[in-house]
């Protein structure tokens, strides 16, 4: 039994020397080359890939690009399609200065103003579209309150206005409260007389 | 990962796992670490086993070497990396021995009880002039192959039997037994030097 005990502090003794020896350093340097040696034989391939990958993303970004633009081509020609829906004869569409549409409103006649804007309307232009001139339905044209009783106009113009919400009031038109200080691109259908018949929200 | 390996800047936060990966991509600056964390230890048991420097260095570029072209060989999931490259340099070193000296690549079940006796004879002209740690030392290189690279790996680089047994490719009762022989075999040697020291007394 002391000789096993013996042994195995001489084994420990042995290893404690042991472990002390290190590598060549030599060597080190030698597997570095092996190591950049296999970077670069790696490096061929990867380049073409990066390549490939790269060409793959601008061919989709290229489509993409052309996606978008025939898209936005698209809704400007049926946007012009729209606004040509509706004869203009005389007049091309220009934004009515403010105090244009102070004469518009001082033009309008009395007891047609937003207390009778609740009320199914009867519009010039069409006379067949009656419904509830309502925020939420002022995405098609529909006709202004303010516009019953006028004559039949012979001659229609599609002007765009860029007007606030409490601006719709002056027309005949319910502004929900929260839209009233919002500003909003809209469409009116005017006569040859210089008085709005319809309206439409762009946005 | 590539990222954090410039951070951390290899001091020795990677797993030996990572730096692989490292490696495999071409970043010698990996490969350097992992030789510094395991060449020592694979260069210590080859030149142990070999007894020959020039083969020491040899084999231990062959298997760091491997880490590079052995790919798919290494299973994190069955051993470490230190075990994995001892078990290649293993299988480098019988090679080696096969070609060098044959017959030190005695078959174990063939081991007689002259040769036991022959290492008793031998080391008892050594014990003269030197220690019981020379006589030991002396002993570990006259032990066959199979027997002194378990006295290597368990006794000199503290290895657990189960890694042991990872490196040596065999059951972990194998290398109990093993080592259990080569102790014998060793402590016989002792025995011996301690009996001539008093006899000369």
């Amino acid at each position: 039994m002391t000789t096993d005990r013996e042994l195995d502090e001489i084994l420990a003794e042995i290893g404690r020397e042991h472990r002390t020896m290190d590598a060549p350093d030599r060597l080190e340097s030698v597997l570095c080359a092996a190591t950049g040696a296999r970077k670069r034989a790696l490096g061929m391939p990867g380049v073409r890939l990066r390549w490939a990958l790269a060409s793959v993303v601008i061919l989709l970004a290229a489509f993409a690009a052309t996606g978008i633009i025939w898209q936005a081509r698209q809704n400007h020609h049926s946007q012009t399609q729209q606004e040509g829906s509706v004869p203009v004869p005389k007049l091309s569409p220009e934004r009515i200065p403010p105090s244009t549409r102070v004469t518009v409103r001082q033009s309008v006649e009395p007891g047609s103003g937003p207390a009778r804007s609740a009320r199914r309307v009867k519009a010039s232009l069409p006379r067949s579209s009656q419904k509830p001139t309502t925020w939420n339905s002022l995405d098609e044209f529909v006709p202004l309150p303010v516009s019953e009783g006028l004559p039949i106009a012979a001659e229609l113009s599609v002007v765009r206005i860029r007007l606030r919400g409490s601006d719709l009031q002056q027309y005949g038109l319910e502004t929900p409260a929260d839209a009233v200080a919002q500003t909003m691109l809209a469409e009116f259908v005017v006569g040859e007389d210089g008085l709005p018949r319809a309206i439409r929200i762009v946005r | 990962m590539f990222e954090r390996l410039r951070r951390v800047g290899l001091n020795g936060e990677l797993s030996d796992e990572e730096l692989h990966r490292a490696a495999l991509a071409g970043r010698s600056e990996a490969m350097a670490a992992l030789y510094r964390r395991h060449g020592g230890l694979v260069y210590r048991f080859t030149l142990q086993m070999s007894r020959n420097e020039a083969a020491a260095e040899e084999i231990t570029q062959e298997v760091f070497l491997a880490l590079l072209t052995q790919v798919g060989r290494f299973d994190p999931a069955r051993g470490t990396i230190s075990t994995w490259l001892c078990g290649i340099a293993r299988r480098q070193l019988w090679k080696y021995l096969e070609r060098s000296d044959t017959a030190a690549l005695l078959d174990l079940d063939e081991e007689s009880t002259a040769e036991l006796q022959s290492l008793s004879d031998g080391p008892a002209e050594i014990l003269l002039r030197h220690e019981a740690v020379a006589v030991v030392r002396a002993g570990m290189d006259e032990l066959p192959p199979a027997l002194r690279e378990v006295v290597i790996l368990c006794a000199l680089e503290e290895m657990s039997y189960e890694q042991a047994a990872h490196v040596l490719a065999v059951p972990v009762g194998t290398v109990r037994s093993r080592l259990h022989r080569a102790k014998a075999r060793l402590a016989g040697l002792l025995r011996g030097e301690m009996a001539n020291t008093e006899r000369k007394r």
